[in-house]
């Protein structure tokens, strides 16, 4: 016979159980096969140099390897953040709905435990997808890197440049290659899906069908990309013109609460794209910045889930 | 009952509000029952009467409105009451894309099981219902009465001292139906508390101990099942080889008794059911026809 000691709030093993069977669901409804179109683009970039290359010029080699990764690291932010909100979309509602839920339920299994299996579960699965877009990424944009610097070096030494002048080219064109910098970038699209998992998760909690999780998420997703503008004009009298008004106040102070604010993740991606340095404290800030997000989403899910009738 | 009930529901009461300010509509009302460990309890009713929701109640999905549940003294609102419940939903929904030893393996894992006692545990129980062969197959292609056993290995995978099982046998064929039953019997035998829900009433009648039947949110009647059905001022007599002079005198016998009279008389029958068995298990199609031939 079982034991009867009562099992903990938060069982790590317990945990990972429902993570890794939400990991073998996505797997086998085959969501990696959206990396292959990917790939197709990533390596086909490759082949556009015309489309805004005309010669061998530094800028013009900046411009075209930022170019690159401006795209890469767009496409991945997109495929992360839909793949966010389609697949826990589809996890939880699916789960209520197939009556799958009542069996697992009536194990000895904690909401809270249920919640944050399906969470870690969903965003392993972005990590590891969000790995292979990097490597894709990292691969060619190195062969990119080292064609224009032959390239360029070529081009410069014709033209009799001192060594000096040509190895400060040169690493004005590497900075535009994988550095740390790059990967600051791929971390802050990272983030940004994982919190949006965890606000997936939250609608889905009080949700009846995956279509509406899947819209209001969308929903959440942009407001949380734009919500800074709003935010600026109703709290920065100066460049809004005039004083905003009491309710004005009450609306921006109730969508910065209740929405997330996307702004610096962007910002540090962008900052990636542009070769720009990234601060690590920056960093040290967004991952404080999601980790947040994630518990107050988290937590707010389970105040949801945990009287829950089914 | 003096130990410690395997279940006790106790004055239950639990409303559902209508969509959209709708008027609450009252599910069950002031269900009480408790059901003794090592007892087989069939729970019966028409549809709509009560039965799931009491049956959810006590799994913890729904919470009371008033009153309380209970499985082996703890509230069943709390998670650990389920440490020692095993439960088959009616019409049991799974992950298909899992195997049906990868489902009872999660479920062992859920409950805390691991490593070879936990291998062993699922072999053992994929016997038992009868899906050894089946046990890398995805349950995506399984057929209802497959599902209904893989539902059967899941619930009882940690062992528990209690099986709450809904309508275990629907869409189970009549040999399946028999297994499962049998299946009832051997865990009562083990000392497992059963609480069945089933339209069956067949079924019910020969598996368990007593019986609630509940109608309208009510529990109308409730008692041992050989009390509730057997009638007080009738006996039964079931004869063998009994030739027409025996037959004779006994009615004659009935004719001078005070007070006593025939009310029927016939051939004793078998059901549908054990004769559907004895010609399918005992006998195989194929051989039945050339036996037809000579």
């Amino acid at each position: 016979m079982s034991k009867s000691t009562a099992p903990s709030f938060l069982s790590p093993r317990r945990i990972l159980v429902i993570a890794q069977s939400t990991v073998t669901h996505l797997i086998r409804m085959k969501v990696f096969y959206f990396l292959a179109p990917i790939a197709v683009l990533f390596v086909g970039l490759q082949f556009f140099d015309g489309l805004w290359y005309a010669g061998p010029d530094t800028t013009l080699v900046e411009q075209e390897l930022r170019m690159h990764k401006n795209i890469c690291l767009g496409t991945m932010m997109l495929f992360g953040c839909l793949f966010a909100v389609v697949s826990t979309a589809l996890l939880i509602p699916g789960d209520v709905e197939d009556r799958t839920l009542y069996t697992i339920l009536c194990k000895p299994v904690p909401r809270m435990d249920y919640l944050l299996g399906k969470l870690l579960g969903v965003v392993f699965v972005i990590l590891v997808a969000m790995a292979v877009m990097d490597l894709l990424m990292v691969a060619t944009l190195h062969l990119r890197v080292e064609a224009k610097l032959a390239e360029i070096t070529e081009l410069l030494i014709d033209r009799g440049l001192p060594e000096r002048e040509i190895e400060s080219v040169r690493a004005e064109v590497a900075a535009h290659g994988s550095t740390l910098n790059l990967q600051y970038g791929v971390l802050a699209h990272f983030l940004k899906a994982a919190v949006i998992v965890a606000v997936a998760l939250l609608i889905s909690t009080f949700s009846t069908s995956t279509l509406f999780t899947i819209a209001v998420s969308v929903m959440v997703w942009i407001i949380g990309e734009f919500q800074w503008i709003v935010r600026d004009g109703l709290f920065n009298d100066a460049e809004y013109g005039e004083l905003p008004t009491t309710a004005d106040r009450i609306v921006g102070t109730i969508v910065s609460v209740v929405f997330p604010d996307f702004r610096l993740f962007g910002a540090i991606a962008d900052g990636a794209s542009r070769a720009q340095t990234v601060i690590p404290s920056d960093v040290g800030q967004l991952c404080g910045l999601a980790g947040m997000y994630l518990g107050i989403y988290v937590v707010l899910s389970w105040f949801v889930f945990r009287d829950k009738e089914f | 009952m003096s130990e410690v009930p395997a279940v006790e529901v106790k004055d239950l009461v639990k409303d559902f509000r209508g969509s959209f300010r709708g008027r609450k509509v009252r599910a069950v009302r002031k269900v009480s029952l408790q059901i003794a460990p090592g007892e087989v309890y069939g729970l019966i009713g028409p549809n709509g009467s009560g039965k799931s929701t009491t049956m959810k109640a006590l799994l913890g999905l729904l919470a009371p409105t008033s009153g309380a549940c209970a499985i082996f003294g703890r509230n069943s609102l709390k998670v650990d009451s389920r440490r020692d419940v095993g439960f088959l939903p009616e019409n049991p929904y799974f992950y298909k894309h899992l195997t049906a030893a990868e489902t009872v393996r999660f479920f062992g894992k859920l409950c805390g099981m691991r490593g070879r006692k936990l291998r062993e545990r699922v072999s053992e129980l994929l016997k038992l219902v009868g899906l050894e062969e089946a046990r890398d197959r995805r349950l995506k292609g399984f057929s209802k009465g497959m599902l209904q056993r893989i539902g059967l290995a899941q619930a009882l995978v940690q062992e528990p001292r209690l099986l709450v099982l809904d309508e275990p046998t629907a869409g189970v064929d009549p040999a399946g139906s028999r297994e499962i039953r049998d299946l009832i019997l051997e865990l009562k035998k083990r000392g497992i508390t059963v609480f069945l829900c089933s339209h069956l009433l067949e079924q019910v009648q020969e598996v368990c101990d007593r019986v609630g039947i509940i109608n309208q949110g009510v529990m109308v009647k409730e008692g041992v099942l050989e009390e509730l059905i057997s009638l007080e001022n009738r006996t039964e007599l079931v004869l063998e080889n009994a030739g027409p002079d025996l037959r004779d005198q006994i009615r004659l016998l009935v004719e001078v008794t005070d007070g006593a009279r025939m009310v029927s008389e016939g051939k004793a029958r078998t059901t549908l059911e054990r004769l559907f068995l004895e010609e399918t298990r005992d006998r195989p199609a194929n051989q039945k026809n050339l036996q037809d031939d000579e």
